[in-house]
Formats: structure tokens, C-alpha cells, sequence
């Protein structure tokens, strides 16, 4: 209470944890649109129109787990052209080991390539912008398949809305790769919002391995800096029998927020693989929806989460069983030092048709400090119980004294046991990578990061 | 096996009956703000509570209806009678006890079962309590146990003291609802170092179509203390919607221990939103059993907040959700304290398009060091036309939790039924084995009479299925 007339200095308003302080623009969405074919600028208008209808959080199971008040988006707009082609002329050079590549930094792309075997093999690896000159049948299809997005995600249908950088990855049916496909992303340009989507789409008994790097573009801000917006969809269509691995590392600058979403149809006899790390940002939400539409449909999701400073990691996987025999293995870990939060969130939904089906949900977490906070939220609904198995198993505790008392013994030092525990704790993902050099790199992104709180007297100290 | 099978031969009605009687003083249908008065007018209650009861009406105006569970916004809150008095006075002895409720009890078997063993007898028949005898030995002892309401006159300050901290009347809407027409419930206070030797048990029952039940329990265990409390529900069957919204509060003191244990058979008919928890302060342990078998929809989680160092949380919480029906139950443990332990686990049956949801909250806050807690969930689905739910939520804010964590879904093996049934059982009592054993780890905790109570109820549950 105060006096009446007293004068009173402006405070800043008080934000409430689901305020979403971005502002996409109805005229920028047009200015998009008017570029475009109808099709498309239809798209982009519906999913504005969702946007701005839904609340951020649908599911009333999460409402009291979304936070978004360390983002700082209201300076921050989105880049105002569309992305351009990709240059022309001189094959750029593909990461060893690798049969494509697509690089892409802040709103520029900066190289688009494919080995010659794999092109003459009719992969195609473009642009959106590429694909709709090059093949608009094709386009149409993946493009504007509404139910490629979570319909009810305010965040994806503003993706979907803004987007103005995109690629695409075509496998034919029968083609496979044997060598993964690097999509790399560089943003976090301070007051930028950069809106990718990403599609892959596998044909019948199509086979592919995706690397995917999110990195900080050479402007990008740390913590303190003013902030950056970095909101990108993976959106996978697997034919029946494809086969598709996708590794992603998410290693973005401390200044950036991230907003993930990942969709997949799954369909009969198709098997997916996730493995996604995630290391960096300054908020990061990710949604995976795995739908296993096919019959016999499988996918595998590892997700590690190594977090430092006050990093808030709010991730949320949907698994949803629809197909009869269908098979779905999803492990969660998460390494939290400092202040860290990690939300993992899991629901895995069994339909009344989803006769026969295998679903293991495992969440763990391991709080490395007093600051650390690790939340698990691994639900079931179930309508059918003509299951092989439905169930979730979830842990958090600290560093097991049994393992570092053994390492110790072995006449390591208790501070290099402790990393070899915590590295080994994130190692699934990091053992699925498919790519050598990708493996290397998270190895040591992962390293780093532990070295980097160690000397900061954080992880290893407070842990002893 | 054979006992089991030859327990019962009646049927769910018999459970359902109900009696014409001639209710003295009750409210109009509907809540208002002068309901709430004239409830406290009739009891001659303080100040306090009448300020208490208001400042709750206004909040349950004021809390939107949760939305996070379905179907509450069926509820008719204007259809309700709120408050109606069985009786002019609470009575001492049996003999007291008007002929036509002390049929009903007779038909629950109260008087046996008091001859028996058990230590005392608060029924509560609609709204009040009519009839309550505590054992000589008990009251010698300094034991309390009475009607609230009661409570409130005789123990104004112990009474007080305790009310409303536990579960504030802002905790949530219905805690609001009750805070405002609460009546009826038990008061239990043991004083320090008392153990009490056998169960203290309170039959519940709600009488009169439409009729809520708000009552109130109470339970302050002093220091040192020991108590286990049984409360076990049936109710007539009803066409329309009835409405039982209790809190429970229970204040486990420093070293002592509560059992708490419930059997909700409430006819299929009546909303079940039940706010129940406890606080145990330090070397305290704190247990709660609940099964959950009757009712349209039951709302409950029955929470422990370890507030002392060195307290214990066990909980086992059990539902069976058969047509018709919404179990959505579970339990919560909040660490508060260091070297607090917790343990919860949950077992749920749904058939015949029932549902059961498991929604479960563990929290060890920060400063809680050196916690260790478990969750186990197991649900049985006895056809595919039901559903099974699982929510937990598992927040860990120290670093030296231990917390372990496994839920698991799945249907009866048809291996299992057909080697029973190869010895001779049929199908129907091949399942209700089967469920029976899945159920054990809380039928195992009951005492005796109680557990083939509860093992009947089951199989009239799986009868009603199956036959």
C-alpha cells in the first residue's frame, strides 16, 4: 500500500514465467507471403493465426513447468529477408566422411553440397527457397502438410509462421546413404530472432545418418549480452522401412535462446534414431514428437543434457503409439552444475489401436551442485494393455561414491574420476553420433565445459 | 485361497440402503454467503471459525475449477444441501442413539466390531457426528478422540492451535469449499508418549440424495506418541451427482508415529475431492494407506510434508476404477528437512472402461540434504476398453538426493489365468486372485477385519465385471 500522489520510482513490471516477450510480426509474415506461392503463404497464415491464439503451454500437465523469465526478447526481431540461394560455383568441401553438407549462418546460406555418387543417386539436399524451383510437387507435399508441426505448439506454429531460412533433405525410395549429412547452423547474432525449419524425408526403404550442429555464429553474445532468438523445426517423414539416424549437438552461445521442434512420422517398419545433446543456450525448449504411425515402427531416443551457470533446459518428448507392434525406447540424462535447471519432460500415449506394443521412458539426472535443480515429469496414458511392455523408470542422484571410490583405487585422482563419471554418465549419446568427427568434437565440447566449471570451483568442488 | 473364495455371497446393493429420516436443521440447496452463516449459527461456533468460514467461501469464489482433471465441471455446486443435522445433540452411549441410524450402523456391523477390539467409534451419519465412545483405558491415558465440531467446544485451544495449518483454506478450491461448511469429522489428540494400542476407527456414510459431506478431521499426535487411525466408506446409491469434499489434517509432533488408513467405497455417484496431509516433524513418521474402490470421481492425494529432520514418509495408495469411474490418486512427499526418507507406491486396477490415474508429486526443496526417496507404480488394465494414466512429478533441488523412480503398465498374463484355472479355479476366480495378490502389498497392511473387507469389496468390483 502506498500513499496516494506519493511519487514512486518505475520498477519493471514483473513478468509472469509464461510470457513470451518476442513479438512476431503480421507484416513481415506478409512480406514473406507475398514472395510466395499461395500454398505457402496460406501455410504461413494459418500458423499465425495459431500462434497468436495459443497459450505457451497446452498440455495442463506442464503449465506450472514453463519458465521464460531469463529470455529477453522484446529488442530482438526477426531477420527481414528471405535467405538467399546457395552460392554457386566450386563444390564446396563436405566434412570427411560426410556425402553432404548444408551450412548455414544467421540468415545467409553458406554452402549447400552433395558428394557426386549420392546426387546422381537423385538425393537432394537445398534450400526451401531451391526446392520449390527445382521440384514444387514435392515442396507442397512437405511444406504444407500442417500436421508436420505439433498443431497445438504456439512456439512451432510461429516457426512455421516466420520462418525465413530452411533445407531440405530428399532420400528416394530404395537410396542408402552410407555416410551421414551435416546440417550446421551458426546464429546468435545479438537482437536477431532467426526462424529456420528443417525437413527430412526418407522414401520407402530409404536409408540416411544426419548430423545436425547448432553453433554460435562469430557475432554471437555470451549471458550478458543482449540476447538472441534461434527457433528451428526438424521435421522427418520416414516411408515404410526407411531408416534414419540424426545426431544433434547443440553447443549455441550462453546469449542465445532456443526454441526446438521436432516432429516424426514413423511409418510401417521404419526406425528412427535420435541422439541429441544438449549443451548450450540460455534457455533452451525443445519438444520431440515421435508418432508411430506404421505398423512395426520403431524409434530409439537419447537425449543428454550437460548444463552450467543458470542455464534452463525445458525439454518435453512425446511418444505416441499408434501402429500395432510399435517400439519406442527414450533415455533422458542430465548433468547439472552450478544453478542449472533441467525440466524433463516425457509422455508416452498408447492408443486403443497400438495392439502390442514395447514403450520404455527412462529420466535421470545428476545434480552436481547445491544450485542445480533436476525436475522429471515421465508420464504414461495408456488405452490399450495388450502391451509387450509399458513403463518408465527415472533417478536422480549425486555421483555414485561406489564408482569413484573404485576409479580411486585404481590410483586416479578423485577430481579426474569425478569427470570420467560425469562424461561417462552423457556418453550414450555421444557413442551414437555417426559422424567421427562430430564424435570427437561433442567429446571434447563436453570436456570443455566440465574443465571450464572445475576451474570455476564449481562442479567438482561443491560435488566433494 | 478357500476362505477368500467363500468370504461373500452379497452384492454391491447391500452396501446401498438408506433410511427416511427426519432431518431437524439443514440448509438450503445452494451455497451462498448466507449459508456459510447460517451453518456457523446452528453449531454456536466462535468468532474465529464464522471469520474462518467467510474468508474461505470468499477464496473458493474467487479459485477457478481446476482443469488439469476432467469432469469437475459437472458438479452442481447449487444442487447441494450443504449442511443437515441427523440429530439435536451428540450422543454418549449406544442405547442413546436413535433406533433408525442405529440400524443402519448395526447393518455395518459397528457394534461387533466394537465388542471386538477397537478402541473407539465416531460415526458420522450425514453431517454430525451422533454417536462416539472412547474406551475407559483410553480416556485415562488423556486420549481424545470426538467429533470436531465437539473438539472445537471442549478443546478450544489445542483445537486452534492446529486448525487450518496444515491445509489452509487457500490450499486449493475445494480445501476453500470445505474451510466454509465444514462439519462432521473426527478430532484425535494423544499427548505425549501415549501409545494407543489398537486402531481408532470412524465409519463415514452419506445419507440424503444430494446431501454433501464436508467433514473435517483433525489428528495432533504429540511427542513420542503412536496412533494408527482407520476411517472406511460406504454410501447409498444415488441417480444424481453428490459431492464429498474433506480435508484431513494430521500434525505428527517430534518422535512420534501416525497410521492413517482409508477405505473410499463411496457409491458411484459422488464426486471425491479430498484434501489430505500431514506434517511430521523431526524422528516423526508419518503413514498413510488408502484405497480407493467406490465413487464417480475421486480427487486425492494424501501429501506428507517432512518439515523435521530424520522424519519418514510412507505411503501406499491404492485404486480399482471400474464403470463409470475416475480414480485419479496418488500420493505426495515434499522434503523439507535433512535426512528425510520417502516412499510411495501405487497400484491401480482399471476394467469395464474405468480409468485410473496415478498423479504423484516428490520434492526435495532445497536444504533437504541427504534425502533418499522412492516411487513405484504399477497399473493393471483388465480389458482395452479402460485407461491408465501416470503422472508423476519428481523436482530435486539438493545434490545428494537419492531418488529412484519405476512405473510399469500391463494386463493380467493369460499364462497366470490359465494355470489357475487349470487347478481347478473358474476364469472370474482365477482374475480376482490375481488382482487380489497384485493388491497385497496394501491388503497386507490393514488390519485383519479390514483386509477381507477391502478383499471383498474387490471381488464385488470384479464380480460386477466378470459374473
Amino acid at each position: 500500500m502506498t500513499l496516494a500522489g506519493a511519487p514512486r520510482a518505475a520498477r519493471p513490471a514483473r513478468r509472469t514465467p509464461h510470457e513470451l516477450t518476442f513479438t512476431l510480426e503480421e507484416a513481415l509474415v506478409e512480406q514473406f507471403a507475398a514472395e510466395e506461392p499461395e500454398w505457402l503463404a496460406a501455410d504461413r497464415r494459418a500458423a499465425l493465426e495459431r500462434f497468436r491464439a495459443l497459450p505457451i503451454e497446452t498440455n495442463p500437465l506442464y503449465t506450472t513447468y514453463v519458465d521464460l523469465r531469463t529470455t529477453d526478447l522484446a529488442e530482438v526481431t526477426a531477420w527481414p529477408e528471405p535467405a538467399g540461394a546457395a552460392p554457386s560455383g566450386g563444390a564446396a568441401a563436405l566434412p570427411e566422411g560426410a556425402a553432404g553438407v548444408a551450412e548455414l549462418v544467421e540468415d545467409e546460406v553458406a554452402a549447400v553440397a552433395l558428394d557426386d555418387a549420392t546426387r546422381d543417386a537423385g538425393v537432394v539436399l537445398d534450400t526451401i527457397g531451391g526446392l520449390i524451383r527445382r521440384d514444387p510437387a514435392l515442396a507442397t507435399r512437405l511444406l504444407a502438410d500442417a500436421r508436420s508441426l505439433p498443431i497445438d505448439d504456439k512456439l512451432a506454429q510461429m516457426t512455421r509462421a516466420g520462418w525465413n531460412q530452411g533445407v531440405v533433405l530428399h532420400v528416394p525410395a530404395g537410396v542408402r546413404l552410407e555416410r551421414p549429412i551435416v546440417i550446421r547452423w551458426e546464429a546468435g547474432e545479438p537482437g536477431r530472432a532467426l526462424l529456420t525449419r528443417t525437413i527430412l524425408d526418407l522414401g520407402e526403404g530409404a536409408a540416411a545418418a544426419v548430423v545436425e550442429e547448432h553453433e554460435p555464429s562469430s557475432a554471437a553474445n555470451d549471458r550478458t549480452g543482449r540476447q538472441a532468438l534461434f527457433s528451428g523445426t526438424l521435421e522427418v517423414h520416414l516411408g515404410a522401412g526407411a531408416d534414419l539416424s540424426i545426431a544433434s549437438i547443440q553447443d549455441l552461445a550462453t546469449g542465445t535462446v532456443a526454441f526446438q521442434h521436432r516432429q516424426a512420422e514413423i511409418g510401417e517398419g521404419a526406425s528412427l534414431r535420435w541422439a541429441l545433446a544438449q549443451l548450450g543456450g540460455r534457455l533452451v525448449r525443445s519438444r520431440v514428437d515421435n508418432r508411430l504411425a506404421g505398423d512395426r515402427s520403431t524409434v530409439e531416443q537419447v537425449e543428454i543434457v550437460f548444463g552450467a551457470d543458470d542455464q534452463l533446459f525445458d525439454l518435453t518428448s512425446y511418444t505416441r503409439h499408434i501402429g500395432r507392434d510399435t517400439t519406442g525406447n527414450l533415455l533422458s540424462k542430465a548433468a547439472l552444475l552450478d544453478a542449472t535447471r533441467s525440466y524433463m519432460k516425457g509422455l508416452i500415449v498408447i492408443e486403443p489401436t497400438a495392439v502390442g506394443t514395447d514403450s520404455f521412458l527412462g529420466e535421470f539426472g545428476m545434480n552436481l551442485s547445491k544450485q542445480a535443480r533436476a525436475v522429471a515429469i515421465p508420464s504414461l496414458e495408456i488405452d490399450q494393455p495388450d502391451c509387450r511392455r509399458a513403463a518408465h523408470s527415472s533417478s536422480v542422484g549425486p555421483i555414485d561414491e561406489t564408482q569413484l571410490f573404485y576409479l580411486e583405487s585404481r590410483g586416479i585422482d578423485p577430481a579426474e574420476a569425478r569427470k570420467f563419471i560425469v562424461l561417462g554418465f552423457l556418453e550414450p549419446v555421444v557413442a551414437r553420433v555417426p559422424l567421427e568427427s562430430a564424435r570427437d568434437q561433442l567429446r571434447e565440447l563436453l570436456e570443455a565445459k566440465w574443465d571450464v566449471a572445475d576451474r570455476a570451483g564449481g562442479a567438482a568442488a561443491s560435488a566433494a | 485361497m478357500t476362505a477368500t473364495r467363500d468370504l461373500v455371497a452379497d452384492k454391491r446393493e447391500q452396501f446401498a440402503f438408506h433410511d427416511d429420516i427426519v432431518y431437524l436443521a439443514e440448509t438450503k440447496r445452494g451455497l451462498t454467503r448466507e449459508t456459510v452463516e447460517e451453518i456457523s449459527r446452528f453449531k454456536n461456533e466462535p468468532e474465529w471459525m464464522l471469520k474462518y468460514r467467510l474468508r474461505s467461501f470468499d477464496h473458493f469464489l474467487k479459485r477457478p475449477m481446476p482443469t488439469w482433471t476432467d469432469g469437475l465441471d459437472r458438479i452442481d455446486f447449487d444442487k447441494i444441501v450443504y449442511y443437515r443435522k441427523p440429530s439435536e445433540r451428540e450422543e454418549r452411549s449406544w442405547d442413546d442413539v436413535p433406533d433408525q441410524i442405529k440400524a443402519t450402523f448395526e447393518r455395518l456391523g459397528i457394534p461387533e466390531a466394537e465388542r471386538k477390539f477397537l478402541a473407539g467409534v465416531g460415526a458420522q451419519y450425514d453431517s454430525e457426528v451422533v454417536y462416539h465412545s472412547v474406551k475407559e483405558e483410553l480416556s485415562k491415558l488423556g486420549v481424545v478422540f470426538m467429533g470436531t465440531d465437539q473438539a472445537l467446544v471442549e478443546y478450544p485451544e489445542i483445537f486452534q492451535k492446529h486448525f487450518g495449518t496444515v491445509v489452509p483454506a487457500e490450499d486449493n478450491k475445494f480445501s476453500a469449499l470445505n474451510g466454509a461448511v465444514w462439519s462432521g469429522g473426527s478430532f484425535v489428540y494423544v499427548p505425549k508418549g501415549v501409545e494407543v494400542p489398537l486402531p481408532l476407527q470412524a465409519y463415514f456414510r452419506i445419507n440424503g440424495e444430494n446431501t454433501g459431506q464436508f467433514e473435517r478431521t483433525l489428528i495432533v499426535v504429540d511427542e513420542g506418541a503412536k496412533v494408527s487411525y482407520v476411517e472406511g466408506c460406504t454410501a447409498p446409491i444415488y441417480a444424481t451427482d453428490s459431492l464429498h469434499v474433506a480435508v484431513v489434517e494430521v500434525v505428527a509432533l517430534p518422535g512420534s508415529k501416525v497410521r492413517y488408513t482409508t477405505i473410499q467405497n463411496w457409491s458411484n455417484d459422488v464426486y471425491n475431492l479430498v484434501t489430505k496431509r500431514a506434517h511430521a516433524y523431526e524422528n516423526a513418521t508419518v503413514e498413510w494407506i488408502d484405497a480407493n474402490t467406490g465413487s464417480r470421481k475421486t480427487v486425492k492425494y494424501p501429501s506428507i510434508y517432512l518439515r523435521g529432520e530424520n522424519s519418514t514418509a510412507d505411503i501406499i495408495s491404492v485404486a480399482v476404477a471400474g464403470k463409470g469411474q475416475h480414480q485419479d490418486t496418488g500420493a505426495k512427499a515434499i522434503h523439507l528437512a535433512p535426512n528425510t526418507r520417502s516412499r510411495i507406491v501405487s497400484k491401480s486396477v482399471s476394467k469395464d472402461g474405468g480409468r485410473a490415474t496415478y498423479r504423484g508429486h516428490l520434492k526435495v526443496s532445497p536444504g533437504a540434504t541427504n534425502v533418499v526417496a522412492s516411487v513405484r507404480c504399477d497399473a493393471l488394465m483388465l480389458d482395452d476398453i479402460s485407461r491408465s494414466d501416470t503422472y508423476p512429478y519428481i523436482d530435486i533441488q539438493e545434490d545428494d538426493t537419492t531418488m529412484t523412480h519405476e512405473a510399469t503398465v500391463g494386463k493380467v498374463s493369460a499364462d497366470q489365468v490359465f494355470y489357475l484355472m487349470s487347478r481347478g479355479l473358474t476364469e472370474n476366480e482365477a482374475t480376482n486372485l490375481i488382482v487380489q495378490g497384485f493388491l497385497e502389498v496394501f491388503t497386507k497392511e490393514l488390519p485383519m477385519e479390514y483386509a477381507i473387507e477391502f478383499n471383498r469389496l474387490v471381488k464385488l468390483e470384479m464380480e460386477g465385471s466378470l459374473g
